[in-house]
């Protein structure tokens, strides 16, 4: 009888089924289509406000107050914390770069975090160092072993610390904290060279507003290409390797226009790893760095806001667009994959830790405007985009949706996409132009174009991954980045790396 | 979505159209800019030799009047390195070539920048003329604008300007604390009255900066005032937290009772630890049993500036210490430390031997 029915409601059945997948494929595409528009027009409005930020700051250029600020009193001490993981490929330059600062009075706290190549072994001899009683200011828990703690007798103010690694950056950092002796505390990633004028430039919101500042950050740039001498940059030059070029690109348009947005927003969520500055005491009062966190900059900056807004104190969190800081980027697919994959990983884990900030009034932009959008845009981007985008595909399959229909939205995606990207290059060439040679620029806007063929859709999948070892709960796992080192001349054997993942 | 091609193939033109036009621009703005960088490096070269030859009384300013005006922006790139007559040469020239005129027109020009500029430009000249046209920007809408009117006033050094600057701590558009504090320095010793006043009468804001920059001038006259602002429990604690560093600095010693009441009996370990710091620059023996006491505090902040301060006192505070190390306790390791640092063979010994 049930057999009967079946054979007999099975038109029907077909029928009901192939409209609901039609109507699924077909939201799906609607969905795809608003979430690129939502995005592109999010974009869009920042990077207008970023480049407003950038062109009015372009009319004050020159006086600034830098010398003023220099030779002021008032300018705080800051110790630069630097922690090292088998970085014996550039911590040298990494540290004469710090320690060769334009600042009136800093140190500089290097943290050796088990590291089983030659880094101790080459600042211990370049620095003379020698070992002292350690003399810690603040106890922050540390899970590694700390086995010594040295002092150079070159008479630069250097202090390093020896320890075991637990595979995070984080507990290197929470050591280096315990040990920095002045008011600000600038982490520096050990695979980055920092400007003359770098922290001079960061801290002057510092000097400026010292009631209320209570973190900043400035400009991070991809070294990999460059013309470098003992940790100072002679010729920033563009990398022969797309997967470089991509990355540069992505930091200029990152760097230059979204944060310098997010900043004029009073939403700022994130101050790179690679090069930022915050007050100690604030740093400590929140715990220091979160030891799980795979995002640990950006956790950071979203717990101090976080506690600061819970208790109703004014602050800022500053960014800096002329202060740049050079480092190494990743220069193989893989290295980059696992390194976009931990940032997605990291996100996940801020945003469901932080989650009743989403969304919530109370926490001002932060809440209402950065979370939201680091959520919808950020982190589950890519599964609109995929999932999108396989929908649209399946659409044209059962011909719902004509080629012609598919071909315009992906031709409209990539210009909106190429646009954003030229107004960074635009922006960069019409105030910073630090790429002084032409053919780099060509390359810039030739990449522009290229990224959106491959390195949006790979990133995408790294984001993917990252998500999905959220959701599955995954422990985090902190990977170390194969160093290349900085160089004085770009290597001979670098060639043009053909375009693909 | 079938109806779509229309409106996104329009879209799309204009879009690579839009794209092709920025990059284009940006190739073009490349060309212009090395080809004008190459122009005023040049004409830079020609010119500063004819403003050293001004300097030297070899030329009159009216001889430059009519130079192109990539001058001025030598000018301005000299004037605050130079004093004295030199300075009064600069300024009669950019009196000559109408730049002050011209600038002091912009104060109230419509962008921001400009008017900012403007006055920086007025304060490096080191003229009073522009005193009360500053002093109007320091309420200006623009925060930008704000700070360089207050950088323009401590330039100008116009000691007129002391109590606006202080005023603009407190004001409904205020001017951050740190710019007034460079300000109020760059006009120096002749705004301590001013100061001294604030001190004692100010809102709290003005009070922290006041105490600050008076110790910061080493001023002996104002260590009553510090005192009594450091023992007033009432205070905000950041007023009482400058006032500390300021008596450290000014290194009074009849101050050293007043800090050791705050290194013991303090509640904030901020206070506690700064007035520790404190009686280490004083370095007065009598403080040793206040700051041993500190020792035992729960607070690591307040633990280590107790140990660098009895450190710096010799050869009472590093006994102490001594006796402290060879403790059982918390103090111990703090205390081998601090001694270990000072001692003759730590690395900042052996970097000042060399």
């Amino acid at each position: 009888m049930s057999d009967l029915l079946l054979d007999a409601l099975q038109p029907l059945l077909n029928v009901l089924m192939s409209e609901f997948l039609l109507d699924v494929l077909l939201v799906s595409g609607w969905v795809l289509t608003g979430h690129v528009a939502l995005f592109h027009l999010v974009t869009l409005l920042l990077v207008l406000a970023g480049a407003r930020r950038v062109w009015r700051n372009r009319h004050w250029r020159g006086v600034e107050g830098h010398d003023e600020t220099f030779a002021s009193p008032l300018t705080p001490a800051v110790s630069i914390l630097v922690p090292a993981h088998d970085e014996e490929a550039g911590i040298l330059d990494t540290l004469s770069a710090a320690l060769g600062q334009k600042y009136p009075a800093l140190e500089v706290v290097l943290v050796d975090d088990g590291s089983t190549d030659r880094t101790f072994a080459l600042v211990a001899e370049r620095y003379a160092l020698r070992e002292v009683t350690p003399r810690p200011t603040a106890d922050l828990p540390v899970d590694g072993e700390i086995l010594s703690v040295h002092r150079a007798t070159t008479g630069d103010p250097l202090l390093v610390i020896r320890k075991t690694s637990v595979g995070r950056r984080s507990d290197a950092l929470n050591a280096a904290l315990n040990h920095a002796r002045h008011p600000l505390v600038c982490m520096v990633d050990a695979d980055s060279l920092l400007e003359t004028e770098a922290l001079l430039q960061v801290s002057r919101p510092f000097v400026e507003d010292p009631d209320q500042v209570v973190a900043s950050g400035g400009v991070i740039r991809a070294a990999n290409g460059a013309r470098t001498d003992r940790g100072t940059i002679l010729e920033p030059r563009l990398s022969r390797r797309w997967v470089v070029r991509v990355q540069v690109l992505e930091y200029l348009r990152s760097f230059l226009l979204g944060r310098t947005g997010w900043a004029d927003a009073q939403a700022l969520l994130i101050i790179s790893g690679a090069f930022g500055l915050f007050r100690r005491d604030v740093v400590l009062e929140v715990g220091g760095m979160d030891p799980l966190s795979l995002a640990e900059d950006a956790e950071l900056v979203v717990t101090i806001q976080e506690h600061l807004r819970r208790n109703r104190r004014p602050h800022r969190v500053v960014f800096v667009p002329q202060t740049v800081c050079w480092t190494e980027v990743p220069e193989s697919w893989t290295v980059l994959g696992r390194q976009r994959t931990r940032w997605s990983h990291g996100l996940a884990q801020l945003l469901w830790k932080h989650r009743r900030m989403i969304g919530n009034p109370r926490y001002g932009p932060i809440g209402l405007l950065a979370m939201p959008f680091f959520l919808l845009f950020e982190l589950l981007g890519p599964v609109f985009e995929l999932v999108g985008v396989a929908g649209v595909l399946a659409s044209m399959a059962v011909g719902q949706v004509p080629p012609a229909v598919a071909g315009a939205l992906l031709v409209l995606a990539i210009a909106l996409g190429v646009l954003l990207s030229a107004t960074a290059i635009a922006v960069e060439e019409l105030t910073y132009h630090r790429y002084g040679r032409g053919r780099d620029l060509l390359a810039l806007m030739g990449t522009a174009v290229v990224e959106h063929l491959w390195f949006r859709w790979a990133h995408s999948w790294y984001r993917l991954c990252g998500l999905g070892a959220a959701l599955a709960g995954r422990s985090p796992v902190w990977t170390a980045m194969p160093r290349v080192g900085f160089s004085a001349e770009p290597a001979p054997a670098e060639r043009l790396v053909p375009v693909g993942p | 979505m079938t109806a779509l091609p229309g409106p996104v193939l329009i879209t799309s033109t204009a879009v690579t159209g839009l794209v092709v036009l920025l990059l284009l621009s940006v190739g073009g703005a490349h060309l212009a800019r090395r080809r004008r960088e190459r122009r005023d490096l040049a004409r830079r070269a020609e010119l500063t030799p004819l403003v050293y030859t001004l300097l030297d009384g070899e030329q009159t300013a009216a001889s430059l009047a009519d130079a192109p005006a990539v001058l001025d922006e030598v000018v301005l790139h000299l004037l605050p390195q130079l004093r004295g007559n030199d300075r009064q040469v600069l300024r009669d020239l950019l009196l000559a070539r109408g730049v002050v005129d011209r600038a002091a027109e912009q104060l109230s020009a419509r962008a921001p920048w400009r008017r900012g500029r403007a006055a920086m430009l007025l304060g490096a000249t080191g003229s009073t003329r522009y005193t009360p046209d500053l002093v109007t920007l320091l309420e200006d809408r623009s925060s930008d604008v704000r700070s360089a009117a207050t950088r323009a006033l401590g330039k100008a050094g116009d000691v007129a300007a002391v109590p606006y600057l202080l005023a603009s701590l407190g004001s409904a558009r205020p001017v951050p604390s740190g710019i007034v504090g460079m300000a109020l320095l760059d006009l120096g010793t002749a705004a301590l009255p001013a100061l001294r006043s604030a001190l004692e009468s100010g809102a709290a804001p003005a009070r922290a900066t006041a105490a600050s920059l008076l110790g910061l001038h080493g001023d002996l006259p104002a260590v009553a005032a510090l005192t009594t602002t450091l023992d007033d429990a009432g205070a905000p604690t950041e007023v009482r937290l400058a006032a500390a560093g300021a008596l450290g600095r000014i290194g009074a010693p009849q101050a050293a009772d007043a800090l050791a009441r705050a290194t013991v009996l303090a509640v904030d370990p901020a206070l506690r630890a700064t007035a520790a710091e404190a009686l280490g620059r004083i370095g007065d023996p009598d403080s040793v049993p206040a700051l041993a006491a500190g020792m035992t505090a729960a607070d690591l902040r307040v633990r280590t500036a107790c140990a660098d301060a009895l450190a710096s006192i010799v050869p009472e505070g590093r006994a102490r210490l001594g006796l402290l190390g060879a403790s059982a306790g918390p103090a111990a390791p703090v205390a081998r430390a601090a001694l270990d640092a000072v001692s003759a063979d730590s690395p900042r010994a052996l970097a000042g031997a060399r």
